[in-house]
């Protein structure tokens, strides 16, 4: 191996750990604040790309009525609650949140199919139209089981990546897409061709990143969800309710998804079930951060890019298993150092 | 209520094994991924189904039933489904399945139980040492595939090949048959990198195909994907020619691949180009009968070269079981004999592949009339005589 | 329901399963042949997830470790099936064994974490090992014969797999029933407890994984004959992930489970797929998982401990036997009244920057109670840990029975003879009262794993069981003994602290503010277990927030203020000590 090579080895890297970056990103979040492992995650993100894909090609994307679906599920669910609760005065609030906000963007898709829009208008429409589909998710999957443990958590999350692996089979079928390129635009760093795609990928990554520390840092939301994820009964008693800053985690989670979503799609081919080892691989990445840090996650997500890019030069065959052997020891270290023995386990 | 007796039904259905077809007809089971990491090329293999069944779904008066199962791209399901088939659904003969893994599984049960089995995927059980097996395996084997592209780089004067394929057990298969070809003088192979599916960049494995300078490349991928290694190894600067196997015949290969796809010569069954071979193929005309079907029964052009092999087995079935029929009777133990008998009986089979030929020694029945090279021009399969 | 009428219940079941070849149709069988494979992986998680606590994402490799190993030894070596299957469990235990001890220290989801780890990097691994035929696998394995009989047939396979199924489930039923598997239901809900009763956590943790790994290798050698191919795809991630579906929809937490969850799971695929195409024709295949996904979440929104305690509630309560007398157990010589037994020499402790003990110094006599006092935040709770080895001291030293115990772990000081009780009451709630009990006999008692599941412990354990029983009676428990401890109002369950200290016979008993939370009443008959104990020459260390219960109780108190030694005496000259005074009540000067 050259520098040469090395040195494309490392941007490869680096635009691939980018990616985790993002979805690693809102893993964290969404765990630190609901404590559900949301593996779906990968799904929102090739769902975006496939979406994206369906758009370009003048087609109506199956997600439009998937949307649909699942928020006639949700909005049935909560007027259901609210009645059994008899608050009776909510419902109308639940229906704007549950049914008419999440179907004016499927709404628009549906009657704008067929049209040709220019790419920045495609890209906004997808990620409008991808943005309910995490918060619909949790309150048709993980509500009614919101105090469950963690292990029951990871399970319905896992049972709920199977499913949607299996309507995106359905919805937009077997064959992988790539779209149009964002950027016609290149680069010699260091004496390497970097693509324009690259560059914007590590932006965006960059980007993301810096805007949740802003938003965590220095918004009122952004601390009541850093107050929920710190200690629930304590977020409780200071009057944040744990399911609205349930709903926001997974709102900023499907916003990080569609984002990734659509920096991905021009760069690779996007199957219907590309998303399960893209976000496994994001979660190695936020598992070194302990689903706590966010900058140690960011880091930890690119340096998991930056490895799989020079295993795979390696040993190829191998590359896997390089890649998800590097967890023992972070596993390892992580729990030497960060759980002490007074941590109980639910009984 | 109703969904009581729904229950008390299927409970029994359970229990006792449900059989609804009547004596004169035939059953035939056909196994395939329609979910999973194989459903890509699974769902080829239905459609071929469905034209093959639309084709002709009769034999001399007796009326054929087909049940159709789904095994999710998994050799343990697949197993599940061959018993499944054969104990509950009484089938007199087995098609399947659309991984290699897969179709083995079938095999092994096909040859305990005693039916008749029609791979539609590579094989590799051994053969059994005593009697004959219970199966045959309809595509050109991997090394044939392998061989008639690799004999093709030889007579284009290349003298060594780099090997990117996918880790499982198309690459496996591609990869070995170009070893062999290697020992009979074909190209050298210098390097043999992998790639899942689901990867997001073959970058590195592509430099390190590089690195090996080789005159050409063979991609081992399959269906859309096998454009990856492709788009890489043209935006490296990679000068040379690329190579391939039937299974890159895939329209989304080609729209995904673009530029860098154009040019790539793959083996083929002669069903990709019926409409260019010369009128004395022997595929041209059943080859023309079945894009006119394909089309009518799913809506859209039969571009693959699995649907194909779907069709070829069933073509074999039906000329088995006419002779089958003359001696015993539908859903017995002689007819699954007569049939498997009938199979190898009978010569010259012409299908839209291949002209086909059975032996007891042998899973395959094909030879080299069974592929043809094809180039891609302009979006195109292109006949290279 | 009596014990004669349940063993009936279970004969006629085992009857009617074992002649389900007779009267079943043949592709029922066949399922029930997959049921059985995945119950003994089930079977395996039970263990380890439901009654342990550890959760695996990665039983199918080992599954496949196993398949592996025996299709390796017969397809391709030519050996019998039988070696095979000595070959599959050798290598999958080492396997589990080595992959444990890198592990299973690991936490919570840390730990289910690395198991999918292992369990995608062992699949990869399969895939690309060409001798064993990499992606394509090993075909032509041979059926395993019994004499001459070859077990080709579903019909006789079936005897081997739910006759071994059956086996390995009554092991494990006897197992749970005895020394070790209390010692892996206490796993649940932490360790500090665990080794307080001198119980090697990691030891425990580590033969229950490789327990779970040799069913998963039984399954293994059952799958590779039974559909004799293997593959590397049964055995990924996914399937693990099914496997564990299978315990928790059965219900984690019950041997049972283990076989209802792979029924039901199997039986509902099975069912989805012949249901599906009636409804949805063109779309079946690809609506199967998602149909099987969606039923899945909706049962576990609604039940989500399993079927089998959902059902359980309907059932009689099978009635246990109060364990009879027994030969009392061999008790520990106790020192001489007056010996000095423990010293604590200048010990401290510091967090970070902040010391919460600082060269407290003071001795310990046989046979009496000391008592350690203090304001909050004085650091009593930090010493406590210090003497009981839940943490370690950063200077000074600590002894007991001359033996240096300053860096001794907590599992080794509690087999030395100091048993503890905690501030907040560490019980297992779904256990039995005198099988918490029993845990506290853990140091006491031999039978190891083994012995517990071929019931090899049967004059140990009805030792054992009476001398839980006595405790009980002792601290006023005695009468019922298989109610669940977690069912127990607060004071009664202190007192159940204390008699599974008891049982453990120790030589120092450590509690940690016993008295907290209990009623006037209930402190005085605790006043009075504790004077019993003491005139039978126990000796008692407690800490204490409680004054009044501390005064007219000890023998001498130890005062502590902001992590120092304030004074030391009898409780009078500790009442008339002025420092105490202020101390208490704050700057009467």
């Amino acid at each position: 191996m050259n520098s040469q090579i090395a040195a494309i080895l490392t941007m490869d890297g680096v635009a691939t750990g980018a990616i985790y970056v993002l979805i690693a990103l809102g893993f964290v979040l969404i765990f630190a604040v609901t404590r559900i492992i949301f593996v779906p995650f990968g799904d929102i993100t090739a769902f975006t790309a496939l979406t994206l894909a369906d758009l370009e090609a003048k087609r109506l994307p199956g997600t439009a009525s998937m949307i649909a679906v699942l928020a006639l599920a949700a909005a049935l669910m909560e007027v259901a609650a609210l009645l059994r609760s008899g608050a009776t005065n909510r419902i109308p609030r639940a229906l704007i949140y549950y049914l008419v906000l999440p179907l004016v963007p499927a709404t628009i898709v549906w009657a704008t199919a067929g049209l040709a829009m220019p790419a920045p208008l495609r890209i906004a429409l997808t990620m409008a139209l991808i943005l309910p589909l995490a918060p619909l998710l949790d309150r048709i999957v993980f509500r009614p089981i919101a105090d469950a443990s963690v292990l029951l958590l990871l399970i319905v999350s896992v049972a709920l990546h199977f499913a949607l692996v299996g309507i995106g089979l359905l919805f937009f079928g077997p064959e992988g897409v790539r779209t149009q390129s964002l950027v016609d635009y290149s680069a010699m760093i260091a004496g390497t061709p970097v693509s324009g795609e690259t560059l914007l990928i590590v932006a965006s990554a960059a980007f993301f990143s810096f805007l949740l520390y802003l938003f965590f840092n220095f918004t009122l939301t952004g601390k009541a969800l850093h107050a929920t994820a710190m200690n629930r009964t304590g977020a409780r008693l200071m009057g944040i309710r744990p399911q609205q800053s349930g709903t926001i985690a997974f709102l900023l989670g499907s916003l990080l998804a569609a984002v990734s979503g659509v920096l991905i799609a021009p760069v690779n081919t996007i199957f219907y079930d590309s998303g399960f080892l893209i976000g496994l691989k994001a979660f190695v990445g936020a598992i070194i951060g302990g689903l706590v840090s966010f900058p140690v996650t960011a880091i930890g997500s690119v340096l998991v890019g930056v490895l799989e890019s020079f295993a795979a030069f390696q040993s190829s065959p191998f590359k896997e298993v390089i890649v998800f052997s590097v967890l023992i020891p972070v596993l390892l270290w992580r729990s030497w150092s960060f759980v002490h023995a007074d941590e109980e386990d639910e009984e | 209520m109703r969904r009581l007796t729904l229950g008390i039904a299927a409970c029994a259905a359970f229990a006792f094994g449900a059989s609804t077809a009547s004596a004169q007809d035939i059953t035939v089971g056909f196994v395939t991924s329609l979910s999973g990491p194989a459903s890509s090329i699974g769902l080829n293999y239905e459609k071929g189904i469905n034209a093959a069944y639309a084709y002709q779904a009769e034999v001399d008066g007796h009326k054929i039933n087909l049940v159709k199962l789904d095994d999710g791209s998994d050799p343990s399901a697949a197993t599940q489904n061959a018993r499944k088939l054969v104990q509950q659904n009484h089938v007199d003969l087995m098609i399947g399945t659309s991984s290699a893994p897969g179709t083995n599984a079938m095999l092994t049960v096909a040859n305990e139980l005693k039916v008749p089995f029609i791979g539609i995927s590579p094989v590799n059980v051994p053969i059994p040492k005593e009697g004959h097996p219970w199966g045959i395996a309809v595509p050109q084997t991997p090394n044939l595939m392998v061989k008639v592209i690799a004999d093709r780089m030889k007579r284009e004067g290349i003298k060594t090949v780099g090997f990117i394929g996918f880790t499982d057990s198309w690459g496996d298969l591609v990869y070995n048959g170009a070893k062999a070809a290697e020992k009979n003088g074909d190209p050298q192979v210098t390097s043999n990198e992998r790639y899942t599916r689901t990867d997001t960049s073959v970058t590195a494995q592509a430099l390190k195909v590089m690195a090996t300078k080789p005159d050409a490349l063979l991609d081992g991928g399959s269906a859309t994907q096998a454009a990856l290694p492709l788009l890489e190894m043209r935006k490296l600067g990679f000068k040379g020619n690329f190579y391939g196997t039937p299974a890159l015949l895939n329209r989304d290969f080609v729209r995904i691949g673009g530029k860098a796809a154009d040019g790539v010569q793959v083996s083929a069954g002669p069903v990709i180009v019926t409409s260019q071979l010369p009128d004395s193929h022997f595929s041209k005309k059943i080859g023309t009968k079945f894009h006119e079907v394909f089309k009518k029964v799913n809506n859209s052009e039969a571009d693959d070269g699995f649907s194909g092999y779907s069709f070829d087995g069933w073509l074999i079935f039906l000329n088995a079981a006419k002779v089958a029929l003359k001696t015993a009777k539908p859903g017995t133990p002689e007819f699954h004999e007569a049939l498997m008998q009938a199979i190898y009986s009978n010569k010259d089979v012409a299908g839209v592949h291949s002209v086909y030929n059975f032996t007891p020694k042998s899973y395959y029945g094909v030879d080299d009339r069974s592929l043809v090279v094809v180039k891609l021009v302009d979006g195109k399969w292109v006949y290279q005589p | 329901m009596s014990a004669r009428a349940q063993m009936l219940v279970v004969a006629i079941a085992v009857l009617a399963l074992l002649a389900a070849p007779l009267y079943m149709a043949p592709f029922t069988i066949t399922l029930m042949n997959y049921i059985g494979v995945y119950s003994f992986v089930a079977l395996g998680l039970v263990l380890m997830t439901g009654i342990a606590g550890m959760v695996s994402f990665g039983q199918a490799s080992f599954m496949g470790i196993a398949a592996y190993a025996t299709a390796w030894a017969s397809a391709l070596m030519g050996w019998s099936p039988w070696i095979g299957l000595v070959l599959a469990v050798v290598v999958t235990c080492a396997v589990a064994a080595i992959v444990g001890l890198a592990t299973l220290r690991l936490q919570g989801h840390f730990l289910s974490l690395s198991t999918i780890a292992w369990g995608l990097a062992l699949y990869f691994t399969f895939g690309n090992i060409a001798s064993l035929g990499a992606y394509n696998g090993i075909p032509s394995i041979p059926p395993p014969s019994l004499g001459s009989i070859a077990l080709v047939g579903s019909g006789q396979i079936f005897y081997l797999i739910w006759g071994a199924l059956l086996v390995s489930l009554l092991a494990a039923h006897n197992l749970l029933g005895s020394r070790s598997g209390r010692a892996m239901r206490a796993l649940r809900g932490g360790n500090a407890l665990v080794e307080s009763l001198g119980i090697n956590a990691l030891y425990v943790r580590l033969v229950t994984f490789v327990i779970a790994a040799l069913l998963a290798a039984l399954s293994g050698w059952l799958y590779a004959h039974m559909s004799r191919f293997v593959s590397p795809t049964p055995f990924d991630v996914t399937m693990s992930i099914i496997f564990l579906m299978m315990a928790m929809v059965g219900g984690s937490g019950y041997l049972l489970g283990a076989v209802v969850g792979a029924a039901l799971i199997t039986l509902l695929k099975n069912w989805i797929q012949d249901v599906l195409p009636l409804i949805a024709p063109s779309t079946s295949g690809q609506l199967e998982i998602v149909v099987f996904s969606s039923l899945f979440i909706v049962f576990l929104q609604r039940a989500r401990d399993g079927i089998v305690p959902y059902v359980a509630q309907w059932l009689p309560e099978p009635r246990r036997e109060r364990p009879q007398a027994a030969e009392a157990m061999p008790r520990r010589a106790q020192p001489a009244p007056g010996r000095v037994l423990m010293q604590v020499e200048a010990a401290s402790r510091s967090f970070g920057g902040l010391i919460a003990v600082n060269k407290v110094s003071f001795d310990l006599r046989a046979g009496e109670i000391l008592a350690l006092i203090g304001p909050n935040g004085a650091g009593k709770t930090t010493m406590f840990n210090l003497i009981t080895g839940a943490l370690p001291a950063s200077e000074g030293r600590i002894l007991f029975a001359d033996e240096d115990i300053t860096r001794a772990s907590a599992c080794s000081i509690a087999r030395a003879g100091i048993a503890r009780t905690f501030q907040h009451v560490k019980l297992r709630p779904k256990m039995s009262l005198i099988d918490n009990v029993l845990l506290g006999a853990y140091a006491r008692t031999r039978a190891g794993f083994f012995a517990g599941a071929a019931r090899l412990d049967r004059t140990e354990e009805a030792r054992a069981q009476a001398e839980a029983m006595r405790q009980l009676e002792r601290v006023g428990l005695g009468n019922r003994p298989f109610d669940l401890a977690g069912n127990l109002p607060l004071g009664n369950q202190r007192l159940l602290e204390i008699a599974r200290a008891l049982a453990a016979d120790p030589v120092l008993l450590v509690l940690d503010e016993p008295a907290a939370g209990l009623r006037r009443q209930e402190k005085m008959k605790l006043a009075e277990l504790l004077r019993s104990l003491r005139a039978e020459g126990l000796t008692i260390l407690l800490v204490e927030h409680d004054m009044d219960f501390v005064m007219g109780l000890v023998d001498r108190i130890v005062v502590m203020e902001f992590g120092c030694k304030l004074c030391e005496g009898t409780p009078e000259a500790v009442r008339a000590d002025a420092r105490v005074q202020e101390a208490y009540l704050g700057g009467v000067a």
